[in-house]
């Protein structure tokens, strides 16, 4: 509590490092925020290309929006886990990255991973704000659920900067962290229905049945994967236009809440120690 | 006792020393311990009070700690024994322009400077035009400061830091930054925050500049406290002690 007290306290200087990162990234570019819509928009093409056109894969029509265009469908789930790759990686730079500030200010040093937590966060906005418009030209009634949507966009960030907090201290102490977590994030991308819908493996999972005799599925051990619920949150909301699975909303939460305490309690322990080891 | 802005009570801090750090997941699981390492202990046993309103000087070789102690002042390290106690808002001078971005203009980094040094945007707001007449940089204000002269770079870097207005500042041979109408400007500053009843503790290898700005000055040896007292006679001692040394 003392310590969330400290962090709210420090809100103007997480802004100030906020605004420095969105600011400061696209200086001296004639394109300029276009370049944060350029990579979804690439691994768009991409995917569709390669999934829809060649693969054939055929996601769920839209119920009850109707919706069956791929490449909307795969946004939905894609820019969320983009969000949280972009998330991982800055946040676990940002205490190396920002070493000499550490060694010569005091100042609460959770707002360095954080402020890029807002940073990504903000470019993800924009982009979640134009995925929206695209919803609604191709014929999504995707409006009154925006607010249930911030509240999910909020729950990932959340659950974002928990993971950011945990692989910053490990990052100062092992700097293999963050070549293990580029590995890690793209085997995690493929474990998680973002470019094919979850109901591939819903059948090759019945298929194979219990798992060395038991009732345990492969479906059930997949479901562990937090961000199979998350994405499955968003879909629902951009793409389906229903209320999501209350299975998936309670999963989020308890993930969001679980994680982001452990990455609080992990940060706070170290954080004392940080000047000296970087 | 509200006339001690600072005590440092029996201060020690340890460092490791690491033969073969573990810095990489590999050499970790290899070697399957921690790491070996020696213990150095940069400061020992250093007790002293820094009275509210005086100027406090810290003075001693190179290595001798007065950095180490310095940083545990400002909060950036923290003492394996003993205790700091600070009454009052401190601000640490420990770099100029600490966090500056290059590519952002002068006022959007007085801004940041600022929120880093612990300044709210009201006081930023209030304090902006003072900031950047005492740096002399007006016309520049909106350039990015990467265009800057390394001399206008510090000078603004220094502007936000003294304008921070804390009960204690901390200052770290940064003094010598810009020509000399800036350090004449800085002294003045540092004058008034005196008279302000401001506490402020210096460290410096110019005994000059330490003659005419403490009151009272440690001497620091090996980490260990030779004297604390009255600047005059602590400086004549250090300085006997170095001409003795070397003849």
């Amino acid at each position: 509590m003392h310590y969330l007290k400290e962090l709210f306290s420090a809100r103007e200087l997480l802004l100030n490092l906020t605004l420095r990162e969105v600011r400061g990234k696209y200086k001296r570019t004639v394109f300029g925020q276009l370049w944060s819509l350029a990579n979804p928009l690439a691994s768009m093409l991409v995917y569709t290309l390669v999934f829809s056109f060649i693969l054939r894969i055929k996601p769920d029509v839209g119920d009850p929006s109707g919706l069956n265009v791929f490449a909307v469908w795969l946004l939905c789930g894609l820019l969320p886990f983009i969000f949280l790759t972009n998330v991982i990686n800055d946040g676990m730079g940002s205490l190396v990255n920002n070493a000499n500030l550490v060694q010569k200010v005091y100042f609460t040093r959770i707002v360095l991973p954080l402020a890029m937590v807002g940073a990504v966060g903000f470019n993800w906005l924009i982009e979640m704000g134009v995925l929206i418009v695209a919803l609604t030209i191709v014929g999504a009634w995707v409006i009154p659920w925006i607010p249930l949507v911030l509240v999910a966009m909020v729950l990932l960030a959340v659950f974002g900067s928990g993971l950011a907090l945990m692989l910053a201290v490990a990052n100062v102490h092992f700097r293999d962290t963050q070549y293990f977590m580029s590995i890690l994030l793209q085997i995690w991308m493929y474990l998680t229905p973002v470019i094919y819908p979850v109901s591939l493996v819903e059948s090759k999972s019945r298929e194979f049945g219990g798992i060395l005799g038991t009732n345990i599925t492969v479906l059930d051990v997949y479901k562990l994967n937090p961000m199979e619920h998350f994405v499955g949150l968003f879909r629902a909301l951009l793409y389906d236009n229903r209320w999501p699975d209350p299975q998936d909303m309670i999963a989020c939460v308890l993930w969001a809440v679980g994680i982001f305490a452990l990455g609080l309690w992990v940060f706070r322990r170290t954080e004392k120690g940080l000047a000296e080891i970087l | 006792m509200t006339d001690v802005a600072v005590s440092v009570e029996h201060v020690g801090k340890k460092f490791r020393l690491y033969s073969e750090r573990n810095q990489s997941l590999k050499s970790a699981i290899m070697r399957g311990r921690r790491s070996v390492h020696q213990e150095f202990w940069a400061l020992n046993d250093v007790s002293f009070e820094v009275p509210v309103g005086s100027t406090f000087g810290l003075i001693g070789s190179n290595g001798s700690g007065k950095s180490t102690l310095l940083k545990c002042l400002a909060k950036i390290y923290y003492p394996n024994r003993g205790r700091i106690v600070a009454n009052g808002k401190f601000a640490a001078l420990l770099e100029v322009g600490s966090g500056f971005h290059p590519e952002l203009s002068g006022r959007e980094n007085i801004f940041l400077n600022g929120s880093i040094l612990g300044m709210t945007k009201k006081e930023i707001t209030h304090k902006f035009d003072e900031i950047v007449e005492f740096s002399g940089v007006e016309k520049f204000i909106d350039q990015p400061v990467k265009n800057y002269s390394s001399g206008m770079f510090v000078r603004l870097g220094f502007s936000v830091a003294i304008n921070v207005n804390p009960d204690i500042l901390i200052v770290d041979e940064v003094l010598a930054v810009g020509d000399a109408e800036f350090q004449e400007k800085c002294q003045v500053k540092f004058a008034q925050l005196k008279k302000a009843g401001r506490t402020v503790i210096l460290v410096s290898h110019d005994m000059v500049q330490v003659r005419k700005m403490c009151d009272t000055v440690a001497w620091l040896k090996n980490g260990d406290l030779v004297t604390v007292g009255e600047a005059e006679q602590t400086i004549a001692a250090y300085t006997d002690s170095l001409q003795g040394e070397e003849p």
